[in-house]
């Protein structure tokens, strides 16, 4: 039986508004098994990146619980995992402007821990495999949106994580530089072991995953 | 190099722009606010240094003086040079006197001295002719009074003491004394030059009626620093003399010059302080710009320390490279200040302000590393915190705030 790298248990939070507590999640638990991708989908302002932001450890539920596989520590919470049991891609990329393609993968590793040189080595390889090999030393604002995609997609895996979240990684892009990015995502994510949990809103990318989920009134209930 | 710190720099000066505005701007800032801090101290300790200097020169490090003229000054002198404090002794006598050139006269202040004393500050300050001329005959006057008096080195004039009109009184024809001008001393102490008229001790002697007599010593010490404590140990020594060190002697006068030296240091200080919230500013919008890049290296994994370091180091860096450019300013500005100050003189259509205000011919200039050190250390600590309090208000945000712009 595959191993469980995220783990979800009666996630709830709500958003105060103008007319009191607005539920955004109700009562959500997850499983994900490693080397699986799962897709969420549901309509703008469902709660989809508030979903990811609490499996991702970037905000903190009202109740609830997660856990993510960190490599050598186990299930721990989420925000302890950031960079090393989980990668985050985002719809805008989210590149440091400044940096090369090179240097915004390498980047993560560093945070991570590792020494410049083998970060660099492990950045050069995945910017290569995700077929930037010749884009290296470009800034963002030289790169494409396909191309910055993939350096955000490269900067997710570099660090071995074992979970992806990816919100609307081909919102911003054309239906062909799109479809490119999902077959780039899903293959080498699977290539490295890695789960996947993509939020979209599109129903042909959600399909491609092999378990699939409506987000609907806060509630998250298979599709 | 920590990530951060590489960060930190591309963020500074991204690549491909030769001069990214905020840095630019913000060091500029910083580097003025360094330079206007630096180079008003410098020139205050000039001022300092100079004033000191010239009253050392006037009066030794030590004065020595009496109730009335010092009976054997010689005896004295040489029972003062064997302490081991002192280095040398020697009398003098000072008084006023009419100097007169046929028409042109002027009032000089004639200084008694031991011409063979090789140590006289007067020999470093010979403009035109020869110190080692000076004899009974002869006179050294200030550029100044020579000026007035239309004399040059060769030509002749008469003295007129204040001894002279007492004889007058007893009915004597007054006799003036005639001297031949051997050489011209500059100081550059206006106050000096304007009036100084140097003779040997023993032609003063003659013509104020003095006798053996001197108006006093001064001692020249071997820790002219110490002078006080000196002072202290000679004057317990000789109780009917009165020892007062150089410290003492316009010792209002240095403390108004070391109290406007603090006071323009605060103000000064202040136009740092300008530029460092000018740094905070700018690096708080930049902070709100790059919300987005924070919530980015929060998922990344980085801690808040990081992130605070990361736009704190900003402020730091900012700060340091602005003090090394205040550094390299200071030393260009005070290295054209003659240039730079005829200019502004022109400018105004002023005169030459300092030697009619300050008494100097030239800017004088004093380098202290210590004020150096105070202005990068006072800078770097106030553009740390204009860097650190963006920084921690960046590092607080929650990682989904940032996110929820991404």
């Amino acid at each position: 039986m595959p191993e469980i790298v995220l783990q979800a248990r009666g996630l709830a939070k709500a958003f105060a508004s103008p007319a009191g507590r607005l539920p955004v999640l109700t009562d959500v638990s997850l499983e994900v098994f490693a080397g699986e991708a799962v897709s969420v989908r549901g309509s703008s302002g469902s709660g989809k990146t508030t979903l990811l932001q609490q499996l991702g450890g970037l905000d903190q539920p009202d109740s609830g619980d997660v856990r993510i596989l960190a490599p050598g520590a186990g299930l721990v919470a989420p925000r302890t995992s950031l960079g090393r049991g989980v990668g985050f891609v985002f719809q805008n990329y989210q590149l440091m402007p400044e940096l090369t393609a090179l240097e915004n993968v390498a980047l993560a590793a560093r945070i991570a821990g590792a020494p410049s040189v083998a970060a660099t080595e492990a950045a050069r390889a995945l910017l290569t495999q995700v077929g930037l090999g010749a884009r290296l030393e470009h800034l963002p604002a030289k790169l494409s949106g396909g191309e910055c995609q993939r350096v955000a997609i490269a900067r997710a895996l570099v660090n071995r994580p074992s979970v992806i979240l990816a919100d609307e990684p081909t919102g911003n892009l054309d239906e062909r530089t799109g479809a490119e990015i999902m077959d780039l995502l899903l293959g080498v994510v699977a290539d490295r072991g890695a789960a996947l949990i993509l939020v979209t809103h599109s129903r042909e990318f959600a399909e491609r995953a092999g378990r699939r989920f409506v987000l609907s009134g806060g509630v998250l209930s298979p599709a | 190099m920590p990530w951060f710190l590489h960060l930190a720099l591309r963020q500074l000066f991204p690549p491909g722009k030769r001069f990214p505005a905020f840095a630019t701007v913000s060091i500029l800032g910083v580097a003025l606010g360094v330079a206007s801090l630096l180079v008003v101290q410098t020139v205050m300790n000039g001022f300092g240094e100079e004033h000191r200097l010239r009253i050392r020169e006037s009066f030794g490090d030590c004065l020595v003086t009496g109730p009335a003229p010092i009976e054997e000054p010689e005896a004295l002198a040489k029972q003062l040079a064997a302490r081991p404090e002192v280095a040398s002794a020697a009398p003098f006598a000072e008084g006023p006197a009419l100097a007169r050139n046929g028409d042109f006269s002027g009032i000089a202040q004639v200084r008694g001295i031991d011409p063979t004393d090789p140590g006289q500050p007067a020999r470093k300050y010979v403009y035109g002719g020869r110190f080692d001329d000076l004899d009974d005959g002869r006179i050294i006057l200030g550029v100044g009074l020579a000026r007035a008096l239309r004399v040059r080195v060769g030509d002749r004039l008469e003295i007129w003491s204040p001894a002279m009109a007492e004889r007058a009184e007893k009915g004597k024809a007054p006799l003036p004394a005639e001297f031949e001008v051997c050489a011209v001393i500059q100081t550059g102490f206006t106050e000096v030059d304007n009036v100084a008229a140097i003779m040997p001790l023993r032609r003063f002697r003659e013509i104020w009626n003095l006798g053996p007599r001197a108006h006093g010593l001064t001692l020249r010490l071997k820790e002219p620093a110490l002078a006080p404590a000196a002072a202290g140990r000679l004057g317990a020594a000789h109780p009917g003399l009165r020892f007062r060190p150089w410290q003492d002697i316009k010792k209002d006068f240095l403390e108004a010059l070391r109290f406007e030296k603090t006071m323009l240091f605060f103000l000064m200080f202040i136009i740092t302080l300008v530029a460092s919230f000018s740094i905070g500013s700018t690096l708080f919008s930049a902070v709100i710009r790059r919300s987005r890049e924070v919530g980015v290296l929060a998922s990344l994994g980085a801690a808040r320390w990081q992130v605070v370091a990361l736009f704190g180091l900003q402020g730091l860096l900012i700060g340091a490279l602005g003090t090394l450019l205040g550094f390299l300013l200071t030393w260009t500005i005070l290295f054209f200040r003659e240039g730079i100050l005829g200019s502004i003189n022109r400018l105004f259509g002023a005169g030459d302000m300092v030697a009619n205000v300050y008494q100097f011919s030239k800017v004088p200039l004093h380098y202290d590393a210590s004020d150096f050190v105070i202005a990068a250390a006072f800078t770097l600590l106030t553009t740390a915190i204009a860097g650190l309090v963006p920084a921690l208000w960046a590092a607080g945000r929650r990682p989904s705030e940032a996110m929820r712009d991404a």
